[in-house]
């Protein structure tokens, strides 16, 4: 090969992005952190695991059917989502995992020169997915932990596109109620797709959480994203979905990936739908596990922040980045926060009680070194 | 306000750019070439004709299988600078190698030995087709700002701080010098404007309530992953205020770099030390005597990684490691492929009569080559001696040895997980 110029062929939006390194596997993280355990408290994973009926399924499974295919658009689980929440089978779209429906919504509305607004301390999966795709991310500065109602309005403008608010907000867990989403959905006016994560919607307890369904009905410019990762614990099978109005599904169907869902996700999800007693055991976990973690921060005297979810954040005395290290090399994985532009905050997963002592009594050690 | 995700810095203009043949025949037409476009660009007629001289040297060292040479020119304000591009990976860089020319034989390798001398900084770099890219840099010189006169009673902090408009910089860069503050990035606004527009440092400004600069923070690219971080100059009297400026500054800077390429800030010379915001990983010897800390922020995760450890430093770094509680995998590296060539890069500091060194080629003769470097910089009267190693690059390894040797000792250890930054020192 003569003259193979790669960076010619490459789009400069490409060429400057970082890629996302994620972590490395568990058997080299023991390793090189010399431990022989690890406490997963960084991914706001369910220690539930999935519901029952979704257990079953899975077990149930015959190996060889791994050779099939599965059916490309999720034909019984788009219908059994759209009984439960009144909706047609067409205004539901999965995908793998909610991280992927992102990318099909900003194929479907944005061409180079538009820009999505969202936050500047939320999940980065908005930011980076509009970055590689040539699309301007604008990022509203949170008020309060929260996402800025009147921020975002300000910013809205010919060629926004998508508004991607993150309901209840990874990682402060600030969330919008239905009145505050109803009018800004009004002020929008249909301006831009307002789409609405609400993937730690399951965990809200709080009567005047949206219902962002009913919403959809007046306002068919919003998208709403649900995940299968967290609350109902298939984070492995990475399964997600969204509804939207049907001619917005129809359009956002267009650049979706047909057969992207595997097998075991498309029935250990339909088999979840929509199990109450479930949910209940989570939320009665996470507000156990939420006091006891206000108690060691009342005990060690740090700030602690969080709303709805399954995961709070502690602003630490000394760098995020050197806890993060600490705890790894005493077995416990918490997130780092400085890379969600909250330097010095540490987010931790409501694991199971061994998971939250392990990180309580690792979180002391490590501050008493100062 | 809005913040917008920083763009990547684009190239001020056109570049202009030859590609020659290499060896003696075509040397005068680089050379001519150079000065030429030098002068058209309105580079300083001082500076093109030394980058000119850098071209006839490198290209009449240049072998004959080294391929088509590739020359541009790169205005990069505050510095001019001449890349020359070798496609072949093929090529002996021990000519750049400043220490060997003693034990040159042959006039090709003086060449590219005499082309390092006459560059402020060498840098080397992997070209993008394969082969290397050879950047000599020549600094431009500013004339010394004249005293400012800073305002009496400025105002607290008001808002968040900004990625500051030209005036502002200027501004807040005139103060700082005029109060001696924020220590040598902050001096002569001239030159920090145009760092700052080549994409060569990044700052924060901080406002009062009159948009009037009170404070400041700067940061520059250090090698590949990282960000060497200077000040913050505050402009505020001891106190409250001024400790809640120096945090402000701070968090702006570490939001501003979140989501980025850059997995680090470091501080080699803390002007001011932020408590609580860094770590410490290692110590440096002042020039005035004395040591201060080198200090650390991690912008990212670290997952663990492998260090590449000869066994005369295995004891330092493993301790250390396990004191910054870093996951990393120490292994012995494997003895270079080449039995010889090894060369070192040297970037001086001729004000600061200070040399770092870096591995430019390893090879078997890596540990004397690096023990030579370290004399022949003595012997030339550079106080400060360093040496930088990237413990993810098993060559790299063998250079420590002789850098010992030669009265060299580890400083610090700046965590990277794709590959530590081991900073050594003379007297350290
Ligand atoms: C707010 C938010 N949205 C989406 C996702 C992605 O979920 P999934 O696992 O379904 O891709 C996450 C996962 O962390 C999240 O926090």
């Amino acid at each position: 090969m003569k003259a193979f110029a790669l960076e010619r062929l490459v789009p400069a939006h490409v060429r400057a992005f970082e890629a996302y390194v994620p972590a490395p596997p568990d058997d080299v993280l023991l390793r090189r952190f010399g431990v022989t355990h690890l406490h997963r408290l960084n991914n706001n994973e369910n220690p539930l695991g999935p519901p029952p009926a979704a257990r079953a399924v899975l077990a149930r499974r015959d190996a060889g059917e791994a050779a099939l295919y599965p059916q490309g658009d999720g034909w019984h689980l788009r219908r059994t989502l759209a009984r439960h929440f009144d909706l047609e089978p067409e205004q539901v779209i999965l995908g793998n995992g909610a991280s992927e429906v992102i990318a099909f919504v900003i194929k479907t509305f944005c061409e180079p020169g538009d820009n999505i607004l969202t936050a500047d301390r939320t999940f980065a999966v908005y930011e980076w997915m509009a970055s590689f795709s040539g699309i301007e991310p604008r990022l509203v500065p949170l008020l309060d932990h929260g996402f800025d109602d009147v921020g975002m309005l300000r910013a809205i403008e010919g060629r926004t596109r998508v508004v991607f608010l993150c309901n209840p907000n990874n990682p402060t867990g600030s969330w919008w109620d239905h009145a505050r989403l109803a009018r800004f959905l009004a002020a929008v006016d249909g301006r831009a797709i307002v789409v609405v994560d609400e993937a730690y919607a399951e965990f809200a307890e709080a009567p005047g959480f949206p219902d962002s369904f009913a919403l959809m009905r007046q306002h068919p410019n919003l998208v709403v994203f649900r995940s299968f990762s967290k609350m109902w614990g298939l984070a492995g099978l990475r399964i997600g979905w969204m509804a939207a109005s049907p001619p917005v599904a129809a359009m956002v169907r267009k650049t979706s990936i047909s057969y992207s869902v595997n097998l075991l996700a498309l029935e250990a999800a339909r088999a979840t739908v929509w199990d109450l007693a479930h949910i209940a055991a989570t939320q009665a976990h996470c507000r156990a596990m939420r006091a006891g973690l206000a108690a060691l921060a009342g005990r060690l005297g740090l700030e602690m922040l969080g709303g709805i979810g399954n995961f709070a954040m502690l602003r630490m005395p000394i760098p995020d980045t050197v806890v993060h290290r600490r705890l790894m090399a005493r077995g416990v994985m918490a997130r780092a926060m400085t890379s969600f532009r909250y330097a010095g905050w540490l987010r931790v997963s409501f694991g199971d009680a061994e998971a939250m002592a392990a990180f309580a009594a690792a979180l002391e050690a490590v501050l008493a070194e100062g | 306000m809005m913040q917008r995700a920083a763009a990547p810095a684009e190239p001020v203009t056109e570049e202009p750019a030859l590609r020659l043949p290499p060896g003696p025949r075509f040397a005068a037409v680089g050379a001519e070439f150079v000065r030429g476009a030098g002068l058209a660009s309105g580079i300083e007629p001082r500076l093109a004709e030394r980058l000119a001289l850098i071209a006839e040297e490198v290209l009449a060292a240049a072998p004959p299988q080294a391929g088509l040479v590739g020359l541009a020119l790169r205005d990069r304000r505050h510095a001019v600078r001449l890349d020359v591009e070798f496609t072949s990976t093929e090529l002996d860089l021990a000519g750049l190698d400043q220490s060997r020319v003693r034990d040159l034989e042959d006039g090709e390798d003086v060449g590219l030995y005499l082309a390092a001398r006459l560059a402020d900084r060498l840098t080397t770099e992997p070209a993008r087709r394969g082969g290397l890219v050879l950047g000599f840099e020549l600094a431009r010189s500013y004339p010394p700002a004249p005293s400012a006169s800073v305002p009496e009673a400025l105002g607290p902090l008001a808002g968040l701080p900004v990625d500051p408009d030209d005036a502002t910089l200027a501004l807040l860069v005139d103060w700082a010098e005029a109060v001696g503050e924020g220590g040598p990035a902050f001096r002569t606004a001239p030159r920090v404007l145009d760092q700052r527009r080549v994409g060569d440092l990044f700052a924060r400004v901080a406002l009062d309530a009159r948009r009037r600069p009170v404070g400041g923070i700067f940061w520059q690219p250090f090698g590949r992953r990282l960000m060497a971080l200077s000040g913050p100059a505050l402009l505020l009297p001891e106190g409250d205020a001024r400790q809640a400026l120096a945090a402000a500054l701070l968090e702006a800077a570490l939001a501003a770099l979140a989501r980025g390429a850059t997995q680090g800030l470091v501080v080699l010379e803390p002007a001011q030390v932020l408590p609580g915001a860094f770590e410490v990983v290692g110590h440096l010897p002042g020039a005035a005597g004395g040591q201060h800390p080198v200090l650390f922020r991690a912008m990212e995760e670290d997952p663990g990684g492998i260090a590449w450890v000869s066994p005369g430093l295995s004891a330092w770094v493993t301790a250390m490691v396990r004191r910054l509680g870093l996951g990393r995998d120490i292994e012995a590296p494997p003895p270079p492929a080449r039995a010889l060539g090894a060369a070192m890069a040297a970037e001086t500091d001729r004000a600061a009569a200070r040399v770092t060194l870096r591995p430019l080629l390893a090879a078997g003769d890596a540990a004397a080559v690096a023990e030579r470097n370290v004399a022949l910089f003595r012997g030339q009267g550079f106080a400060q001696i360093r040496a930088l190693l990237d413990l993810g690059q098993p060559g790299h390894a063998a250079f420590a040895e002789g850098l010992m040797r030669a009265g060299l000792a580890p400083a610090a250890l700046i965590p990277d997980a794709a590959g530590d930054l081991l900073l050594l020192a003379d007297g350290a």
